[in-house]
């Protein structure tokens, strides 16, 4: 369980970034689905797509397919004004439309795709149904479909039947060629599609069962049997993709290391992932999360400016004796040598965020503060983990939102997005379910963050003994509303017996104070 | 030498400040064409140009002066401030807010109304600025590594502030054309294309580099040399990324495939 989530979270940081740029549009999330098929909801900016293990052929084969999948969404994210359910005939056709003119529009752009396209439609084609198992109506939107995207059926249909679908295709291919050439929106395609129903006559809100995403998962392609249908694809196909190299479709050498280096990196995660879960303590897995609303620019810009010297690492310091001979220094009667001295934060901390509802109200300025902490703890190196507490379903959760030896990024900055305020703050029983971790891993700091006084202040003392027992510094961040409030949680935190306590009024000061602290 | 492209019009802007015997500051991130544009201008005014870059190594010495040993007299060498003001030159600070805090007092004394700098290290002479002396000053924006604030009295003495951003598509290919023998205008479309995703993507901090003209030049350059427009992509813009660790170069790696394919 615990290799799949690490695996997840290297292919969500690439899947994530590939959209936002393909899309261009930096509010798109992606959620890797098991359950249902890909799709976009273009008003949510969300991409659900199908996870890599649910398609067919071998591991590198299915990332190729899950790549080009995004790919898709992305253009449609770029390109479409709607995008309709698949359930019903008129939205099938339109989809299937609107698939080739995005893919017209996004390869002006997107050269490299080709290869990678055609793979996709040979693979697409392997995972389509023979006609034969299809009934009634939908049998001929299928093979519509089929003829449309790959310019061939599987199976027979009734000849009569082909004919319509036959000259239904070309009417299709004809005005999506034309959309393309024209750059005409989705809602100009979309008045062409009652013409295409009208030939293949249908009824245009007819149910389409042949949505069938997983009825194939995990089926192995002989290479000869994908070569076979890379061929028909690339024959068919080549009014739009000219003489494809065929043999290149099916190596997709160009993505051979870039899935080598996602391998490699899935390994190292495997491997730090053999460290044991500490019970009690949970990560946020929602990956569908616009981590993007919590980042502010302005203060994580801020912030680096003002802690820049500490990243360049180096200081000079005028000596008695050192590497280098000054003689303003010498001249002006002071130390008359230069050396450089190293400029570190050695200090390994940890950071626990208080989530109690009384947090609710401004709930995003405090992720925004505690992000910006952590982007700067990041950019200047600091070893440092993060666990918030919130309560969900009543139950009190202790959320491993960085655990230690694990890289800031992107993933990071989600689960600290989902966290939703709630509850008390039962502050005793969080530093019992945390103690395991600080045991092992016994850092110099740890840090709490909480805006209210811990429901059990006598269990409270007891726990801060004991971890005080480890080596550990306890420091406590007051919150308050104001400057009176802030300093009086700070003064009755103090009382608790942490060796140091800070009040913060404004929350957009806590990753200041905090570098105060590691700096001290 | 390759011609300066004037897309925004700094050429002319620079021209009016001179006249006006204003002092210009460039804002803008690297390898946009500052350098380029100074030069520019002292060549079309056919000026003497003396340039100093800084950085936390610079010291008052290097700009005033300092006192040396000839042939048994202790004499005077004057720095880049000084020959710079005697002779009525132009002066280009580079990265002027790399400076150390000290270095910059001392070019505030010398860039204030008066012109003039007061020689205490050497027989305390005082230096006029001789007609036509004219200093052009850059920065960084402040998310560069190195670089800190510029006090606010010395950004006062540079009163016409150039901000110098990335052209647009249209004008980056012109100026990496013009760098370039051969005509790969396709795949210079696509690299100019690349850098401003990846622009885009740093302007977020989706990516820790942002990719400068430098690159878009070097890419075409590389062309120029036979090189395949996908390997170049790779050497120029995707293999920088591998610092930052593998999913970091994956990223930019799997852009550049869908832009260039294998």
């Amino acid at each position: 369980m615990h290799q799949v989530r690490l695996q997840n979270d290297a292919l969500m940081e690439i899947a994530m970034f590939l959209v936002r740029r393909w899309s261009g549009r930096q509010d798109m999330t992606v959620q890797i689905s098991d359950r249902v098929g890909t799709r976009t909801r273009l008003a949510d900016g969300k991409v659900i797509i199908t996870a890599p293990g649910k398609r067919i052929g071998d591991d590198f084969q299915r990332y190729r397919q899950f790549r080009v999948s995004l790919w898709y969404e992305s253009m449609r994210a770029r390109h479409c004004q709607k995008i309709l359910s698949n359930d019903h005939a008129f939205g099938f056709i339109l989809n299937a439309m609107e698939t080739r003119r995005v893919e017209g529009l996004g390869r002006r752009l997107w050269r490299g795709m080709d290869g990678e396209i055609i793979f996709n439609y040979a693979c697409m084609l392997a995972e389509r149904p023979q006609l034969h198992s299809v009934y009634g109506s939908a049998r001929i939107v299928e093979a519509f479909y089929q003829q449309f995207m790959f310019g061939t059926i599987k199976g027979e249909v009734q000849a009569s039947r082909l004919e319509k679908i036959r000259e239904a295709a070309a009417h299709a291919c004809d005005v999506t060629g034309q959309a393309v050439r024209e750059e005409r929106s989705t809602k100009w395609l979309e008045s062409h599609v009652g013409k295409i129903i009208r030939i293949l006559d249908i009824d245009s809100l007819m149910t389409v069962p042949v949505s069938l995403p997983f009825m194939k998962a995990g089926m192995a392609l002989t290479e000869e049997e994908l070569r076979r249908i890379i061929k028909i694809v690339a024959d068919n196909r080549e009014g739009d993709f000219g003489s494809a190299d065929q043999d290149a479709v099916m190596k997709g050498e160009s993505l051979h290391d870039e899935y080598q280096i996602l391998l490699d990196e899935t390994q190292k995660s495997q491997n730090k992932g053999l460290a044991p879960e500490p019970v009690g303590i949970q990560t946020p897995l929602a990956g569908d999360v616009d981590e993007t609303a919590i980042y502010d620019m302005r203060l994580i810009g801020g912030l680096k400016t003002r802690m820049r010297e500490w990243k360049s690492g180096w200081t000079e310091q005028h000596v008695h004796a050192g590497d280098e001979f000054d003689e303003e220094g010498y001249v002006e009667g002071g130390k008359p040598f230069l050396t450089d001295i190293r400029k570190s934060i050695r200090t390994r901390i940890v950071i626990l965020l208080d989530h109690s509802s009384s947090i609710s109200s401004d709930a995003l300025e405090y992720k925004k503060a505690t992000l910006a902490l952590c982007e700067v703890l990041s950019y200047l190196k600091v070893k440092f983990a993060v666990y918030a507490f919130s309560t969900q379903n009543r139950t009190i959760v202790c959320w491993s939102v960085k655990p230690d030896g694990v890289k800031w990024n992107r993933t990071t900055a989600r689960r600290l997005a989902q966290i939703v305020a709630n509850g008390s703050t039962p502050l005793a029983e969080i530093y019992d379910r945390i103690f395991p971790v600080m045991q092992t891993r016994s850092p110099d700091i740890l840090l709490t963050l909480t805006d209210g006084e811990p429901s059990d202040p006598d269990a409270v003392r007891g726990m801060i003994k004991a971890l005080k027992s480890l080596g550990i510094s306890m420091v406590a961040l007051g919150l308050g509303p104001n400057t009176v409030r802030a300093t009086m949680i700070a003064g009755n935190l103090r009382r608790l017996g942490y060796e140091k306590t800070v009040a913060v009024s404004r929350l957009r000061d806590i990753p200041g104070k905090v570098m105060g602290i590691l700096q001290a | 030498m390759t011609q300066y492209l004037d897309w925004n019009n700094s050429v002319g802007i620079l021209e009016k400040a001179y006249e006006a015997g204003l002092f210009v500051i460039i804002i803008g991130p690297k390898g946009t064409g500052k350098t380029s544009l100074v030069r520019e201008f002292a060549g079309r005014k056919n000026m003497k140009l003396e340039s100093i870059n800084f950085s936390l190594r610079t010291r008052e010495s290097h700009l005033i002066g300092t006192k040396t040993l000839t042939d048994g007299t202790v004499t005077f060498e004057e720095g880049l401030l000084t020959r710079s003001m005697r002779e009525g030159s132009m002066l280009y600070l580079d990265e002027i807010n790399a400076a150390e805090a000290d270095v910059l007092l001392r070019l505030d004394e010398a860039l204030d109304d008066r012109r003039q700098i007061v020689l205490k290290e050497s027989d305390g002479t005082i230096v006029k600025a001789g007609n036509g002396w004219f200093v052009v000053a850059t920065i960084n924006p402040l998310t560069h590594s190195g670089t800190k604030e510029l006090p606010p009295q010395l950004l006062s003495r540079f009163p016409v502030r150039i901000r110098l951003e990335y052209p647009p598509e249209k004008t980056e290919l012109e100026i990496a054309r013009s760098h370039m023998t051969g005509s790969h205008d396709e795949e210079l479309t696509q690299a100019v294309r690349l850098a401003n995703t990846l622009r885009e993507a740093a302007a977020v901090e989706e990516l820790f580099y942002s990719p400068s003209l430098r690159e878009t030049i070097a890419f075409g350059q590389l062309l120029d040399g036979g090189m395949a427009a996908r390997e170049a992509a790779d050497f120029v813009f995707g293999n920088v990324y591998a610092q930052w660790g593998g999913i970091e170069h994956q990223k930019v790696s799997d852009i550049i495939a869908s832009m260039f394919g294998g």
